[in-house]
């Protein structure tokens, strides 16, 4: 009786935790009702009926709302929620899609947007004129993450439905680029009417796929949108799923749970490669890494001891060791996608010894200095940083390392409090967009604090000219300065590798890092 | 009854304490909201005046006494980032963490009692050296890493069991277990651990007082002396750590729900930590901070139950 009573107790204790723990949900019944739905819908996806796909991806979007995203995984759900007022293709032109025709004026002041007609948003309303003006303005607000990206629009006009006018300040050539990005995903001015600040739980473009539900930190289901202007999508639904380690996002892929994945761990690169089962994407990107260092204070407000480190440290052995097949030595902004990169200009030379010592010597260090280096607290920001360390040790410079939570990182690189900081870019389309805000004085990415008239002049240029190949002149000049200032020490191009199953057809990679599961089947 | 009374009054002063160090640690973070949301190329202007659209540029002392004032009306607010009632986001979450801590305990206590006891009843002998070893096991190896390899072997080599797609156990059981089992044996491995020391020194000590000798001079055998009558004498330690295991686990399975890939409590928190989303950090460090303070009330009325000569009284002892 008494052992009974016992593990009844126990029993008991289990039975009581669980209430008093359910009680903390009560009253939330509702949500998790609305969680329950949307997982049940991954029920039946994980089936086998065709048409059907599971994308994992490395974090979960912050936003679905393009006026509020600030990171790339955002963009690959809203990629397929959206399309853009231009396109990018794989190789990286830039082509109309909702806008059908263009022209610019000879000054380069005036760009004239013909629409495609009979586009209708997910939500029934049309797409037109006045849809642009509004998510042009929307985005130009002080409060959206692309107001800088459209701060050269003076006014729009809407001459009749089809046709948009902006007239800008001053000429400026990114602006068809960055219409390929978030500034150019047209989202429903009903919706954002409809639900306010809760728009980006309820997006709604004129895209292949219509959001459908998402559980918070787990998944985002979209379907396909079978009024699409260009012809609804092979695919019928897709599911995102965030995973917050890559070697579990890869298990995932490994036994069937994804197809795709938007990641792969340079030290798995090998071993997936030579599995049958899947296939590897792995091209070139348009960001870059490196090292910030701060113009303003000691020890790199001196010129010198930031050329000696540029000339310390040996990019390829980072790349061969830490990414394996996974990254390329930079010299500068602009990757092997780019449209200006120069093979000659923005690989690095090997490191020089002899130069290091010599501008130790000019900078009134002869026998090295002492500085702190910021960086993120990944393994792989880790082990960049660790190979520097013992790059610079050589000539007695020792580098003390700092790792930081990412948003202590970028709040201390905005405020320039820093000697070095380790933070990259993960690049746009248009060469301006890579550098001007980077390094023009009080630029708004400007972290180094650095100011140069050359550099400046040559940044206002180069995003004046309408031409690529005189552009492409003036950002080689632009390099000569920057190897000569050094305010940012380049490391290397991350590539953008991606996993998946043989199953999946018509993956293509594009050099802006986005799915576009509208081209794919299963 | 006066005492749970006396002590759900004690849990006041707690929990307002608890809410001036969560306010004012996640304010001492560097970094904000707003510049999180409008990323690396936003300006100092837009900053500012994302920053006063989310009512951060008031004084904190404001913001805390707003926050109090809705908090004594049970609304913990609209999280920062995802727009959407905190409250929503936590009833959401919580039901995974919960269903995994219990399930992690039971596997915990399914290992942690017959080993315990086999060790206490055959002191020193093989039975003793296996419970040893298995919780020295336990404690030296990650569950992170239990967590890892029994994916590998579970859904890579055999499709045993599911890696994601996690669903509520009211929604689809079978589903539900294919995906909670996995976490919950790889991080019960380690609780258990705790559990069978704690439970076999217990055991041990109990075994060497007089009334077990009684007991065995009565001719019981030593299986039934054990279980029947040092087992319940040897359990008050064993029901505090098992306490103090349930609510450590409510926070504490981030990593382990990092690598099932479920949507829980521990993740969220931490999320909201990395977004800087002050308020659902506040709400979900709060509710945490009342589930410890519950489950301890509990465990100290459970004390009642197991061994009945503690009274729980209001007044000294």
């Amino acid at each position: 009786m008494k052992k009974a009573g016992t593990s009844l107790a126990v029993i008991s204790t289990l039975i009581a935790m669980g209430a008093v723990v359910g009680c903390g949900s009560g009253g939330t019944n509702n949500a998790a009702g609305t969680a329950g739905s949307a997982a049940n819908t991954t029920v039946t996806s994980t089936g086998s009926q065709t048409g059907v796909l599971n994308v994992g991806l490395q974090a979960d979007p912050s936003t679905l709302d393009p006026a509020l995203s600030s990171a790339l995984v955002d963009r690959q759900v809203m990629a397929n929620i959206y399309d853009t007022l231009f396109a990018l293709t794989p190789d990286g032109k830039i082509v109309p899609d909702l806008v059908k025709t263009y022209e610019v004026s000879s000054d380069g002041k005036t760009y004239t947007f013909h629409l495609q007609t009979g586009v209708k948003f997910q939500d029934g309303t049309t797409f037109d004129s006045a849809a642009v003006r509004f998510n042009l303005q929307r985005d130009m607000a002080k409060t959206s993450a692309r107001a800088s990206e459209l701060n050269m629009i003076q006014s729009i006009d809407t001459p009749d439905s089809n046709t948009v006018v902006l007239h800008l300040k001053t000429p400026y050539s990114p602006l068809l680029g960055v219409l390929t990005d978030r500034a150019g995903m047209m989202v429903s001015p009903a919706a954002v009417k409809k639900y306010g600040d809760d728009y980006a739980n309820h997006p709604v473009g004129t895209g292949p796929y219509i959001f459908e539900s998402r559980v918070k930190g787990d998944h985002i289901t979209v379907k396909a949108n079978p009024n699409y202007w260009k012809g609804a999508p092979k695919i019928q639904q897709v599911t995102f799923k965030a995973f917050s380690d890559p070697n579990v996002e890869l298990t995932n892929l490994e036994n069937g749970a994804i197809q795709l994945a938007d990641q792969v761990p340079a030290q798995s690169l090998s071993t997936l490669q030579q599995n049958a089962n899947f296939v590897v994407s792995n091209t070139p990107g348009l960001g870059y890494q490196g090292v910030y260092l701060n113009t303003s204070e000691a020890p790199f407000n001196n010129q010198y001891l930031r050329e000696a480190v540029d000339a310390a440290i040996d990019r390829q052995t980072i790349t061969n060791v830490v990414f394996k097949g996974e990254a390329s030595p930079a010299w500068g902004p602009f990757s092997p996608k780019s449209p200006v990169y120069d093979a000659k200009q923005d690989t690095p030379p090997a490191p020089n010894g002899d130069e290091v010592k010599k501008f130790l010597k000019e900078a009134g260090d002869p026998n090295g200095f002492t500085f702190t280096l910021q960086t993120a607290n990944s393994p792989v920001s880790a082990e960049v940083a660790q190979i520097m360390q013992s790059m610079l040790a050589k000539y007695n410079i020792t580098m003390k390392i700092q790792q930081l939570e990412f948003g202590t990182l970028l709040s201390n690189n905005t405020n320039h409090a820093f000697q070095a900081s380790a933070l990259g870019w993960s690049g746009r389309v248009d060469p301006d967009q890579n550098t001007y805000q980077f390094w023009y004085t009080n630029g708004p990415q400007n972290g180094s604090n650095f100011s140069d008239p050359t550099i400046d002049k040559l940044l206002d240029e180069a995003r004046q000219v309408g031409d690529m190949s005189k552009r492409k002149a003036i950002y080689s000049q632009f390099m000569d300065e920057m190897h000569k200032q050094d305010p940012y020490i380049f490391i290397y191009f991350q590539n953008n590798t991606y996993a998946y199953s043989k199953n999946l057809q018509g993956f293509q990679a594009y050099p802006d890092g986005v799915f576009r599961i509208a081209d794919m089947s299963i | 009854m006066a005492y749970v009374v006396k002590r759900l009054l004690t849990m006041i002063p707690v929990l307002l304490f608890l809410s001036m160090m969560v306010f004012s640690l996640i304010h001492l973070i560097p970094g904000d909201p707003a510049q999180i949301i409008l990323g690396q190329d936003a300006t100092p202007s837009a900053v500012a005046a994302l920053r006063a659209q989310m009512g951060l540029n008031q004084p904190l002392f404001m913001q805390y006494v707003q926050w109090m004032g809705k908090l004594f009306h049970g609304n913990l607010g609209t999280s920062l980032i995802d727009h959407e009632a905190v409250m929503k986001l936590i009833g959401q979450r919580l039901p995974v963490t919960v269903e995994l801590a219990i399930g992690t305990l039971i596997v915990a206590l399914l290992i942690a009692f017959p080993l315990g006891i086999l060790a206490a009843v055959y002191r020193g002998k093989w039975a003793d050296f296996v419970a040893l070893f298995t919780s020295t096991i336990g404690l030296a190896v990650p569950p992170f890493w239990i967590g890892i390899i029994f994916l590998l072997l579970f859904t890579v080599k055999v499709h045993l069991f599911q890696s994601s797609g996690y669903v509520p156990i009211w929604q689809n059981p079978g589903q539900n277990l294919s995906t909670m089992i996995l976490p919950m044996v790889a991080t019960g491995i380690r609780e258990a651990a705790v559990l069978l020391r704690m439970l076999r020194s217990s055991l041990m000590e109990v075994v060497d007082q007089d009334f077990v000798r009684t007991a065995r001079a009565k001719g019981l055998r030593g299986f039934v002396v054990i279980v029947g009558h040092a087992l319940p004498n040897a359990l008050i330690p064993v029901v505090t750590t098992a306490g103090i295991q349930i609510a450590g686990l409510l926070g504490g399975l981030v990593i382990t729900e990092q690598i099932f890939s479920l949507p829980g409590f521990g993740q969220l928190l931490v999320q909201s930590v990395f977004s800087r989303d002050y308020t659902t950090v506040q709400g979900a460090a709060m509710v945490a901070a009342l589930i410890v303070v519950v489950v301890n009330l509990i465990v100290d009325l459970v004390y009642g139950f197991v061994d009945p000569r503690i009274r729980l009284t209001g007044g000294r002892s």
